[in-house]
């Protein structure tokens, strides 16, 4: 496992695995795409350092749920492009509820103990 | 269901490293650019853009890192990269790896030379079938002690018919037969067995085939089976030998297998025939006697039986024998019957000295890494820059750790190797040591299973010594590079890790020090012993008659007083004897029982170890005359029956009564014997062993011999060629062998506590000699890191002696700290000598006091040195470099 090198990185365990296939689930997209993406939806928030997204995604391809090709990035330089595969569909299915599930507790716990 | 799929991706990610690599590479600059871009038409100037993007992404390295890792550089890249780094840093430095590499490989040879003997004398199972099932029957007596009685046929008959527990029951004895029909007459071992005795080994015959059923019935064919070692060496491996006839005890024997090269068991033999073919096992005398035990039995357990219960059913059965003919075994003899595995009776004698020799190179092995680890240490004092130049270029700790590991493991390796090489020098040494305990020493070599320890050892070792100085190794870069100098480094930990490294080697160098100690006082003292002989110029050998050709006792009394005729008319020759056997050479003592003429016949007789001499024996060895008289001439066949008692004999049995003129008679004979004299004690069987009683013969009047002894006026080996030609000239036929100085024979005799003196105290002065470099070693790091503070206080006004007195306190205080925890130690542990030892207790005293004055003052001497080069400290320069 990479180490984590940045505080501002430390997600939970998962926690970008899950985050990097719910923002392909939108389309394929290349690897400063998928964190630009992140960053802006969360506004901010979560902020993906290389160190952790490259890693994360070698890692996510290795076990099938995403597939890469090269193609034009927008500065028409050559791009890795990476996009959710069948079986990563059905994994970040798992995974979304998975995180509600869990976020849930979290809240409730936190509205009534 | 994915992780072959997954291991898949992972093996072609390893596959197409390059291409990943560079991929990687245009993913990153893509990913920096987009980011610098974002920066710019945020407003920023092209170069800030940049450098912002640079902070904002981290290190690349450090993902590049982080990327490798998950490529599976974990495994095999970056073992390989360790590798590399391992040999160029072993490259860098080749004093250092040269001194780790002897250091080890003396540790590792040993351990591998020490573990080839117990993996072919105690791991390797018995090359034979089912081997756990094999067990030796033995019949025992308490009084006089005899831990193997032998068997004789019809005691051999009745355990077969009444044993339980049991199967198979063969028999074994061996002989000293001459065989002629080759070139010259030759003495062959011959193995007299059962003929199912191959069948009960699983022993197949390499040509031919082994004993049949028939071959043993009365009156058979004589038939012979070569061991292989004897058909290598007296017939080139030719196999046209199986049908070929020889003459062997006055009858043709026909030759009709070849062994395979397996070891033999018990003894190893030239030959073998069946029980029928040997004339003494098969007289009738000697089938009817139920006394005359020469064979060993050995037996199969039947399946499902353990040994334990093997062990009653034979006890039983002896006592049953007992009460069915106490003739045969008188009552408070202590006689009984016990069954052994063979596996146990086979390494029996060799586990005590081999497990002590393991734990020996053991200790030497772990003080070679104790040494080596702090050598490694001084030298991560050196290397605390590249190694945080390393964790600045992206390396993490863990990878970091790693490669030293890997370093550390390769020189262990370099010194296995070493190692190894070492031990196959040594391999003949000890395979001619091991054969002194057990017949197993032909297996002994390197093997898979010793490579595969030789490994495991290296590897282990490489950790072990690689471990310390990787986990006190805190690459930490600000702390680096703030020291100015990197002589400044090791702190607490480390110096304290070097400390208790030296206090360890010290504490198990003594222990070492003290088994070889303990050896060699006690081979010392075994040296000591006064055999009641003088060994000094006699020659021995032995003359074993043919036993068909020379049956009768006027054929041997004329043999052998015509030889002694020979040899007496020889000048160089002072005297010449003839006996039994040779004093210390390994013979068995002949017990009898026998009456005292006068005193009430008990059951229960007295023994003793009959021997038979020529009248100038105890001058020709130098056995004193205490009382009475020696053997005359005059004492034939036609005067009275006389004999000469040890000194032993007459305490034992005659206490203050005087001996001579009493008359004694054998058990179950009639004609008294007078006792003509007495004759000091001599250490017959061991130089270990007390004296027995014993009675001699004179030749003239029992005319059994076996060897021939002179003593000679210069120098007794010349006289080896005279003695040979004396018995060719009565009997060309007739074999002479073992020709060797009585001196030789006692040597011999104390070879193996000699060899294993020897070899602990080889391995205890290879352990004092590293810990001793060690010691100064570490002392000689610490006075340079404090050179400072010794020019301070040099400055302040501490005088040289004291300086020096202050460093060698340093170093003695670690040495004394070693000192009392190696004593405990060898308390504690000394006790696993006691069976090796004669003469001292494990606790001798005055070899603790020697160990450790000597251990104190080689420690002592390593000190010196690097105290004096603290006295010789400069002030003024040292103060200049703080």
């Amino acid at each position: 496992m990479p180490e984590a090198k940045d505080s501002r990185s430390d997600l939970l365990q998962g926690t970008l695995d899950l985050l990097i296939l719910r923002t392909l689930a939108a389309g394929s997209m290349h690897g400063w795409g998928i964190s630009q993406r992140i960053q802006a939806v969360s506004d901010s928030v979560l902020v993906v350092n290389q160190g952790s997204l490259y890693p994360a995604l070698y890692r996510l391809e290795a076990e099938g749920w995403i597939a890469s090709e090269w193609g034009a990035s927008e500065n028409n330089r050559r791009a890795k492009f990476y996009k959710l595969t069948r079986s990563g569909e059905r994994q970040l299915a798992r995974e979304q509820q998975q995180w509600q599930r869990l976020a849930s507790a979290v809240f409730r716990v936190l509205e009534t103990a | 269901m994915a992780a072959p799929r997954k291991l898949w991706f992972r093996l072609q990610s390893l596959g197409r490293r390059r291409r990943l690599e560079s991929e990687l590479d245009q993913e990153l600059a893509l990913h920096l650019d987009l980011e610098a871009e974002k920066n710019r038409s945020a407003g920023m100037s092209p170069d800030e853009a940049r450098r912002s993007a640079r902070i904002s992404l981290g290190g690349v390295e450090q993902t590049k890192e982080g990327m490798r890792d998950a490529w599976g550089a974990t495994t095999l890249e970056a073992l390989r990269q360790d590798v590399r780094y391992g040999l160029r840093s072993i490259r860098q430095n080749p004093a250092f790896a040269a001194a780790v590499v002897l250091t080890l490989g003396l540790g590792i040879g040993a351990n591998t030379a020490i573990f080839s003997v117990v993996n072919g004398v105690l791991l390797r199972p018995l090359p034979y079938g089912e081997p756990e099932r094999l067990v030796a029957v033995r019949q025992t007596l308490t009084t006089p002690p005899t831990p193997s009685l032998g068997f004789s046929e019809k005691e051999l008959i009745d355990y077969r018919a009444a044993s339980r527990t049991i199967e198979d029951l063969v028999e074994y004895h061996t002989m000293s037969f001459t065989l002629l029909g080759g070139r010259e007459a030759q003495r062959v071992q011959t193995g007299v067995v059962s003929p199912g005795f191959f069948d009960f080994l699983g022993v197949r015959p390499l040509l031919g085939r082994t004993f049949r059923a028939d071959d043993d019935t009365h009156g058979a064919e004589a038939v012979l089976i070569l061991s292989h070692g004897y058909w290598m060496r007296r017939h080139g491996g030719d196999p046209a030998v199986v049908g070929r006839v020889f003459q062997m005890n006055n009858r043709p024997h026909t030759v009709v297998g070849v062994l395979p090269p397996v070891p033999q068991f018990p003894n190893e033999n030239d030959v073998y025939m069946p029980s029928s073919a040997c004339p003494f096992r098969s007289s009738d005398g000697t089938r009817a006697n139920r006394g005359a035990r020469l064979l060993s039995v050995y037996g199969r357990l039947k399946p499902g039986t353990t040994v334990e219960q093997a062990r009653a059913d034979v006890a039983s059965i002896a006592t049953r024998f007992s009460a069915d003919n106490p003739g045969t075994y008188p009552a408070g003899s202590g006689f009984t019957t016990t069954a052994v595995k063979l596996t146990d009776e086979i390494t029996l004698r060799a586990r005590p000295t081999l497990l002590v020799l393991l734990g020996a190179v053991g200790c030497v092995l772990l003080i070679a890494c104790a040494n080596v680890a702090n050598l490694m240490l001084s030298r991560m004092l050196r290397r605390n820059r590249e190694l945080a130049m390393r964790a600045a270029l992206g390396a993490g700790r863990v990878r970091l750790v790693r490669q030293l590991l890997t370093e550390s493991t390769l020189l262990a390796l370099l010194g296995g190797v070493f190692g190894l090489a070492l031990a196959a020098a040594g391999l003949d040494l000890l395979v001619a040591f091991t054969a002194r305990f057990t017949t197993r020493a032909g297996e002994v070599g390197i093997d898979g299973a010793v490579l595969g320890f030789t490994l495991l050892a290296s590897v282990l070792t490489g950790v072990l010594f690689g471990a310390l100085p990787a986990l006190t190794a805190r690459p930490d870069l600000a702390e680096v590079m703030k020291q100015e100098s990197t002589r400044a480094g090791g702190g607490y930990g480390p110096r304290r890790a070097r400390g208790l490294l030296v206090v360890s080697q010290v504490a198990f160098s003594f222990m070492l020090l003290i088994a070889a100690g303990l050896m060699l006082r006690s081979f010392w003292k075994l040296q000591q012993v006064d055999p009641g002989f003088r060994p000094e110029n006699v020659l021995t050998a032995r003359v074993s008659l043919n036993w068909t050709k020379y049956g009768e006792d006027g054929e041997r009394r004329k043999f052998g007083q015509e030889l002694l005729r020979r040899l007496e008319s020889e000048p160089e020759l002072r005297s010449a004897a003839l006996s039994f056997n040779v004093p210390l050479a390994q013979s068995q003592p002949f017990n009898q029982r026998f009456r005292i003429e006068g005193r009430p016949v008990e059951r229960d007789l007295p023994t003793l170890d009959a021997r038979v001499v020529t009248p100038r024996y105890f001058d020709t060895i130098g056995q004193r005359v205490v009382r009475g008289r020696a053997f005359e001439d005059g004492d034939d066949e036609e005067a009275p029956d006389v004999a000469v008692v040890n000194e032993s004999f007459a305490r034992r049995y005659f206490g203050d009564e005087d001996p001579i003129g009493r008359r004694v008679t054998g058990d179950g004979e009639t004609e008294w014997i007078t006792i003509v004299g007495v004759v000091g004690d001599v250490r017959q069987y061991g130089l270990d062993r007390e004296p027995t009683a014993e009675l001699y013969q004179p030749f003239a009047q029992s005319p059994g011999w076996g060897s021939v002894l002179v003593r000679t006026r210069s120098e007794p080996g010349a006289a080896a060629a005279l003695l040979t030609r004396a018995v060719h000239s009565i009997d060309p036929e007739q074999p002479v062998d073992r020709i060797r100085t009585l001196e030789e024979v006692r040597r011999d005799s104390v070879a193996s506590p000699r060899v294993t003196a020897m070899l602990l105290g080889v391995f205890a002065l290879v352990a004092l000699l590293i810990t001793a470099a060690g010691i100064g070693g570490v002392l000689a790091l610490s006075v340079s890191q404090r050179t400072v503070e010794i020019g301070v206080r040099m400055a302040m006004g501490a005088r040289r002696d004291e300086v020096m007195a202050m460093i060698l306190r340093q170093g003695l205080g670690l040495v004394l700290a070693g000192l009392a925890l190696g004593v405990v130690g060898a308390f504690a542990l000394s006790r696993m000598l006691d069976r090796l030892l004669f003469g001292i207790p494990p606790t001798d005293p005055v070899t603790y006091a020697a160990v450790a004055a000597l251990l104190l003052l080689v420690a002592a001497a390593a000190c010196l040195l690097p105290a004096r080069r603290a006295a010789s400290v400069d002030p003024l320069v040292a103060l200049r470099h703080a």
